[in-house]
């Protein structure tokens, strides 16, 4: 145990270390040549008026012209900045940074950090939309709930760009995916399974909305939050039809057994586990996996500690275990997901992204890690196996021109292809920059 | 889900206190949730049963009742009150209303204002309703069945 806790607590002593050192993980770089000061008459005025002139006349032509196709802003206002709570837009910046940087190296996108100094949701919602011109997609980033559900809901139908919550869309996209690989393994039927999701946070309920996309019968699922497992005449449901509308809708279609209880009695045969909680370990009990089904599937996703330790769960039956953990089998990790939804996004130009091209990604992702060849500590690809961006790129993109929302419409093979570049040449630059010592080497 | 199918819209009985006064007190303490001053009283268990059955002996309150499959689903109580001072004179005062979420968004307490309406129709000149200011929810469903607002009720606390 110690050697795990040391294990955790490594990086954090090198992030001390070496943020000073690098000040910022994101800097601007050029996209086009400077070959003599005579270029700044074309990439500048008076040159760059045609261009200008051109956009007025054809809005959409900004997407040709302007690097806006490839950016997205990371918008936060800190008040849920990872497990700190709120802790303010400066704190949260260090934060912002590493999602651009991940932005950048997986998917090739320049993604801008934008910490605001507002926490109103109706100012916030006017300020991400006045920033609509500039950027390609919103991310939004560490927003607490349900304020980030009606901000997510409201940019969405006024946003003609695509708006993302990462804790939402994209913990829910990879969690699908590492379920659909675990159901197969496990040999049940996605129609037949019982799923308890532990935790009804922004996480849970974008996955329960995915499953039942997926075909998980709505009433198969059992939530479980602070005060048990929701059913719909739980004494709290009237209060929720006001105050989370989200939680509310899932109170009423979920749970058809009716099950009342708490964790315990929610878990109690059910098929699969999904914990999105509180950090472990105990969180969840031994005993209550044995009490699960056969072949239970538990994925235990609270940073840093899971609900349960994975050999725990491993002891009291589970056939299958995921955590949010790097250093554990099974990462139910973010990073496969928005990299590669977003590029995808972005090289068709949508309007926006859809819980279909979610559940396309899901898919798309799950056979990525199927074809490698499932096991019981193999149910996702990691982010080694980086074909997976540019893949889950592609089946987004196609499902963005299905749906309409696509600005233009491209082939397969071309988005494959051009995802595949881009990502490539951001890891590509990366790398030069390091080898000629623009990136220094860390300090000992 | 709750299937609207297998509802059955009907005068309470007495049988059906139990079930009416657990509705009763769930409309209460939603009430609570939009204003303090609507915090339910510990005994409300008491004094709902005793409201309720009283309501179902007099002739001055009607109680209809949503149904199914044994179980009271929805509730609507309207008092008879004599408005002495005006015209129209009789009217017909809703006092609760409750539909249990799950079977909510269905019309069901549409149907459950039309049916009190119809059997009251021979009895009163006009329907309201009574609520607290701050229930949105209320405020929402009878300004979309096209009532208005008639009468104001306003507070001050003298002692905290």
């Amino acid at each position: 145990m110690t050697s795990l806790e040391e294990k955790a607590s490594h990086p954090s002593t090198l992030a001390m270390k070496y943020h000073p050192f690098y000040k910022g993980k994101i800097q601007i770089a050029l996209k086009c040549p400077v070959r003599s000061y005579d270029d700044f008459a074309i990439w500048y005025t008076p040159g760059v008026a045609e261009p200008c002139k051109a956009i007025q006349k054809n809005v959409d032509l900004v997407f040709e012209y302007t690097n806006r196709a490839n950016t997205v802003a990371i918008v936060t206002d800190g008040t849920r900045i990872l497990g700190l709570g709120d802790i303010g837009p400066e704190a949260g910046l260090p934060v912002m940074e590493g999602k651009a940087l991940l932005f950048k190296y997986l998917g090739g996108i320049d993604a801008f950090p934008i910490a605001l100094a507002t926490k109103d949701a109706e100012k916030i919602i006017e300020i991400v939309k006045a920033l609509e011109p500039s950027f390609g997609g919103i991310n939004l980033e560490d927003i607490e709930k349900p304020k980030c559900f009606y901000i997510l809901e409201r940019l969405r139908q006024e946003m003609r760009i695509p708006v993302w919550h990462d804790d939402q869309q994209g913990t829910a996209t990879v969690t699908v995916a590492a379920f659909i690989n675990a159901v197969k393994f496990v040999g049940k039927r996605i129609s037949d399974v019982i799923v308890t999701l532990i935790g009804a946070g922004a996480a849970n309920i974008a996955i329960a909305r995915l499953l039942i996309a997926y075909g998980v019968p709505a009433g198969n699922l059992r939530l479980v939050d602070s005060k048990g497992v929701l059913h719909a005449e739980r004494e709290d449901v009237d209060k929720l039809q006001f105050q989370d509308k989200w939680k509310y809708e899932m109170a009423i279609k979920t749970n058809k057994d009716r099950v009342v209880g708490g964790i315990p009695e929610g878990l109690k045969g059910a098929d699969v586990c999904i914990a999105m909680s509180r950090p472990g370990p105990g969180v969840i009990k031994k005993e209550w996996i044995t009490a699960m089904a056969d072949d239970s599937i538990v994925f235990a996703c609270a940073n840093p500690i899971p609900e349960i330790w994975p050999w725990e769960a491993k002891e009291a039956g589970a056939k299958i275990v995921a955590t949010g953990r790097s250093d554990f089998p099974n990462q139910v990790n973010n990073s496969l997901g928005f990299p590669g939804i977003f590029r995808g996004a972005l090289d068709v130009r949508a309007y926006t992204i859809t819980d279909e091209m979610c559940l396309a990604a899901a898919i798309e992702l799950a056979r990525v890690a199927e074809e490698k060849g499932l096991s019981e500590e193999y149910i996702l690809p990691t982010m080694e196996d980086w074909e997976v961006y540019p893949r889950e790129a592609t089946v987004v993109a196609m499902k963005a021109i299905e749906l309409g929302v696509a600005r233009i419409k491209k082939s397969r093979d071309e988005v494959y292809e051009e995802a595949y570049r881009k990502i490539k040449i951001a890891r590509d630059q990366t790398k030069l920059l390091m080898e000629k010592g623009f990136i220094p080497p860390p300090p000992e | 889900m709750g299937g609207i199918q297998e509802i059955e819209i009907r005068d309470a009985k007495p049988e059906d206190t139990n079930g009416i006064v657990e509705l009763v007190i769930r409309l209460k303490r939603l009430n609570e949730e939009f204003d303090p001053l609507f915090k339910t009283r510990d005994d409300i268990a008491i004094h709902a049963k005793k409201y309720v059955e009283s309501a179902l002996v007099s002739d001055e309150s009607v109680i209809v009742v949503a149904e199914r499959k044994g179980k009271i689903v929805g509730v609507i109580k309207a008092d008879i009150v004599d408005r002495i001072f005006y015209e129209p004179r009789i009217e017909g005062r809703i006092r609760e209303l409750y539909v249990l979420p799950e079977f909510r968004r269905n019309g069901l307490g549409k149907r459950l204002i039309e049916v009190i309406i119809e059997k009251l129709k021979n009895r009163v000149d006009m329907i309201t309703a009574e609520f607290p200011t701050l229930n949105e929810i209320a405020i929402r469903f009878y300004n979309r069945l096209g009532f208005r607002g008639i009468m104001s009720n306003y507070t001050i606390e003298v002692r905290k």
